[in-house]
């Protein structure tokens, strides 16, 4: 059962023109979280963060909807801190891993990569602990309208 | 509890996360085919082949009629497109997320450029960490 949930679905890499300690030390530390973690539409306000940088620390942020219809809290564990290559967590209902790798490209560029692991059980828990619509198809209207209200 | 819909995700995933039945996916989008068929542009055996359509079966992304004499394989656009929705939304929250990384990435080193200089950063954090 373990195993069947280890597949990977999401592979995501962006290089950004910064050096790697900086990318790094924004995915960790809440004062640089606040200004971007929240998807478009929402904010993650400072005193919502959590992040406890250790293995088996916690790493909780509360996401506000800039329309003030509510807020989601994304709670998990730190799995692994390897400064400033790697940091990965699971989120704790789910089970649902994100690793985060940090690539020094040489030249004042930074390669992150994302990975998400259990992503399945994660999509089903965090409906029900948002409260959002148990069906796929209205989920994807959710962020879609989310997206909406931002770029508006 | 995992919801009927999160094990199909589960099985679909687990299904797609091989290179050579993802290529099976792509030439099935393309109409039905029988084993013979599916085999051809890959170096392997007929049992290997068979082996993936298997899980490809039981994830419920392919069905093949079990009384047709060459039982060819058909897929099932429902749960696929499940997944690729799932794999989108995912994908767009980090494609936001990270766009937002990037402006403030800007944003930091525009207000450190002029400090460069002197050694005082006006970078908001300098906290100790121990988790090193």
């Amino acid at each position: 059962m373990a195993e069947s949930r280890q597949s990977e679905a999401l592979r995501y890499t962006r290089i950004f023109d910064a050096p790697r300690e900086l990318v790094f030390r924004c995915m960790l530390e809440p004062e640089h979280l606040t200004h971007f973690w929240g998807p478009v539409g929402m904010s993650t306000p400072l005193d919502g963060i959590t992040v406890d940088p250790r293995p088996g620390g916690v790493f909780e942020t509360v996401m506000v909807a800039d329309s003030g219809s509510g807020s989601y809290t994304m709670r998990a564990v730190y799995d692994e801190i390897v400064e400033p290559e790697r940091i990965s967590w699971t989120d704790a209902g789910s089970g649902m891993r994100s690793v985060s790798a940090f690539v020094d490209l040489g030249d004042g560029r930074t390669e992150v990569t994302i990975e998400q692991r259990n992503a399945p059980a994660a999509f089903g828990e965090e409906q029900a602990r948002a409260g959002f619509s148990s069906s796929l198809d209205r989920f994807s209207a959710y962020v879609k309208g989310v997206h909406a209200a931002g770029a508006a | 509890m995992p919801t009927a819909v999160d094990e199909h995700l589960d099985a679909a995933f687990a299904a797609l996360a091989d290179p050579t039945r993802r290529a099976i996916v792509a030439r099935l989008a393309r109409g039905d085919a029988i084993v013979t068929d599916l085999a051809e542009p890959f170096a392997m055996t007929l049992p290997a082949i068979s082996k993936h359509l298997k899980v490809l079966e039981r994830s419920g992304l392919i069905t093949r009629s079990r009384h047709a004499q060459f039982r060819p394989c058909h897929l099932e656009r429902e749960p696929l497109d499940a997944a690729l929705a799932w794999i989108e939304d995912a994908r767009r929250e980090w494609r936001d997320r990270f766009d937002k990384l990037d402006a403030h990435l800007r944003e930091l080193q525009a207000d450190a450029e002029p400090a460069k200089t002197a050694k005082t950063s006006k970078k908001p954090t300098r906290r100790r960490r121990d988790h090193a």
